[in-house]
């Protein structure tokens, strides 16, 4: 394997019988492609294909849709112009009034759900990074949740926070001086409930990142600190929290952005009430699509809020990058 | 050794005995650190109650499920079924509009047909994107990774509207086609190809291998335990998303953590039978877990998937 046959790719190649002499070339990943030149098109096309008819064309059908009258029923689709739009941001029709109340109510769930997500990732990492018995079935504990579909969760979370007869509810009947609250039904307090099942059921994916990252802060900064005379706090504030900067931030904009994607918790817990105050952006646009089969508002609203979200997806893109120049590297 | 070395080299490319030498220190020397300590105490028991809370969730729907539906409601709360019976089972399961075989296949297959279609199509598109040089290939590589940036709430009405042209409503087709492209698996396995040595490639290349030849046998081995990760997750991705096949698909056609919410409305507090049907559909996943716990973790650690 280490044989001195091998090493010829990066020093010039010692002329050997037999073997083509070619000139030494720097960088590259390959020094070139044998046979036919075609060869490595042929291997993109399949996902060139695939890419084209459901990524770029959808995008494009999309604005199509949204600048159109789209009835699935009828061949005649009559164009509107941005109709659709101006209706998102003319204050007075239901869909100004239903699409920004959801867009409330989604960054409402967003800014609570997001901190949460990271301290409680963080607190549950920071338990579980020094050795102690039964470390790995505590990861594997906290990590549990995560791999369950969102109807389970939704499902198993309304039947714990059940207005009289979940157990939430049969453990406050039980501490004196508490009283059973009917979460579900009562205006605010059915994020609650919402809140509490999200953390739950993702928690682990933060956890699982910042134990990495945890993992990975060279043991040399302690001791340094440790000569400095800092106590636990101090190592935490000056060594492990600027360490963790880089995955703080990954995992800040990707919760950001499952986030304001919710979805299937409320839809499966309250069905979006009571009164519409856990309704989200999502359940609102496919409620306009599916139930009053208004695509091309729907399709406006989606476009909207995707131009939004993508301030966000923008930053995340950026981050990847970064990741990408250091693998590279 | 510097902190930003890439963690997954040891899952690859350290797989000799040296390697397993290596783990085995590790092992004794993490066996040593792990006796308990009388420190470690007050942390431990933290440690124990958040588990317990982790788990009753999951422990009260297996209890609920095995309970009949008075005792689900029953004072004093029942803690363990003073009679457990399989009743709710059998009911949801003999009840004649909720085909449970049915929606169970309609995920393991349309899941299975995901993964490895996006594990193939992953690995033939990061090959030459990492591995060969052509004309046009930063270029492509970089639409790719941009097309990661477009939100996924985007394609949910144009995508609706085309699978009603393609005819493909109510059908597997539009459960596995139109995720495959996602960049994320090529973005994945192209960080992969890279970390392979060169050499290897160049040797097999001057014996007359082609390329072909070359990512079979040269390549392919390195990426096992990378190409078994993105199933995995591919797998999870597809066997509980949501949003997509509960507008989709319908009736039986239905996948089963759909099926069981459209399936819940008719037992709406029933439920004794509502926790047996998340109890069906949990279980693959969860024994899945049981099984593969490792490559989930570390998968997780390695690449900062995030499920939406």
């Amino acid at each position: 394997m280490s044989g001195p046959s091998t090493d010829s790719a990066a020093v010039a190649p010692a002329p050997r019988p037999g073997v083509t002499l070619r000139p030494a070339r720097r960088g590259g990943l390959r020094p070139r492609v044998d046979g036919n030149p075609l060869e490595p098109y042929l291997y993109l096309l399949p996902h060139a294909v695939l890419f084209f008819v459901f990524i770029v064309y959808p995008v494009g059908f999309a604005i199509y849709v949204s600048l159109h009258r789209w009835n699935i029923l009828s061949d005649n689709q009559p164009f509107v112009g941005a109709e659709f739009y101006t209706r998102l941001l003319t204050p007075g029709t239901p869909q100004f009034t239903f699409f920004w109340k959801t867009m409330g109510n989604t960054a409402l769930f967003t800014v609570i759900t997001t901190p949460l997500l990271i301290v409680c990732a963080l607190g549950l990492a920071l338990l579980l990074h020094k050795p102690i018995p039964g470390r790995s079935f505590f990861r594997a504990v906290f990590f549990l949740p995560t791999i369950l579909s969102v109807s389970v969760m939704g499902l198993l979370w309304k039947w714990m926070f059940e207005n009289r007869t979940g157990l939430v509810n049969v453990v406050l009947d039980m501490i004196p001086f508490t009283e059973p609250v009917a979460f579900l039904t009562t205006i605010g307090l059915a994020w609650i409930p919402i809140i509490v099942g999200t953390v739950w059921w993702t928690v682990g994916f933060n956890m699982i990142l910042y134990s990495a990252a945890l993992a990975a802060i060279p043991q040399a900064y302690y001791e340094a600190a440790a000569i400095d005379g800092a106590g636990a706090w101090a190592k935490f504030r000056y060594v492990t929290w600027p360490q963790l900067n880089p995955v703080t931030l990954f995992a800040a904009v990707t919760t950001t952005i499952a986030s304001f994607q919710l979805f299937g918790q409320p839809h499966v817990m309250t069905a979006g009430g009571p009164l519409r105050t856990t309704q989200s952006v999502m359940m609102f646009v496919t409620e306009e699509a599916f139930t009053r089969f208004q695509f091309s508002s729907a399709a406006a609203m989606s476009l909207l809020f995707g131009v939004l979200l993508l301030v966000v997806t923008g930053f995340q893109f950026r981050l990847t990058l970064r990741d990408l120049g250091r693998g590279r590297a | 050794m510097s902190a930003r070395a890439p963690t997954y080299r040891s899952t690859t490319v350290a797989s000799g005995p040296a390697a397993r030498t290596a783990a085995a220190v590790r092992t004794r020397v993490e066996r040593r650190e792990n006796r308990p300590r009388w420190r470690d105490a007050p942390r431990f028991v933290l440690l124990s109650v958040l588990a317990v809370l982790f788990l009753a969730p999951i422990y009260w729907m297996v209890t609920t499920s095995l309970k009949s539906e008075a005792d689900t409601v029953a004072r004093p709360v029942q803690w363990w079924p003073a009679e457990p019976t399989l009743e709710n089972y059998r009911t949801i399961l003999e009840s004649p509009n909720a085909p449970f075989a049915r929606w169970t296949f309609n995920s393991l297959f349309t899941s299975l047909a995901f993964a490895l279609g996006s594990v193939a199509l992953a690995v033939m598109t990061a090959y030459p994107l990492s591995r060969m040089r052509f004309r046009g290939r930063n270029f492509w590589f970089w639409v790719i990774l941009a097309s990661m940036m477009i939100p996924g709430i985007i394609f949910l009405i144009p995508h609706y509207l085309m699978m009603i042209d393609f005819g493909w409503v109510d059908t597997y087709h539009a459960l596995i086609w139109p995720g495959l492209p996602a960049a994320f698996g090529v973005f994945l396995m192209r960080q992969f190809f890279i970390s392979i040595p060169r050499e290897l490639e160049e040797a097999a290349r001057l014996d007359g291998a082609n390329s072909m030849q070359v990512l079979w046998y040269v390549l392919l081995p390195f990426l096992v335990a990378p190409m078994a990760t993105l199933g995995l997750f591919q797998f999870m991705a597809s066997w509980n998303n949501y949003v997509w096949p509960l507008f989709v698909v319908h009736g039986e056609m239905q996948t089963l953590p759909v099926a069981i919410t459209t399936f819940s409305s008719r037992y709406w507090t029933a439920y004794g039978k509502l926790m047996a049907g998340t109890a069906i559909a949990s279980v693959p996943v969860l024994v899945a877990f049981l099984f593969a716990q490792r490559y989930f973790i570390r998968g997780m650690s390695l690449t900062g998937l995030k499920d939406e």
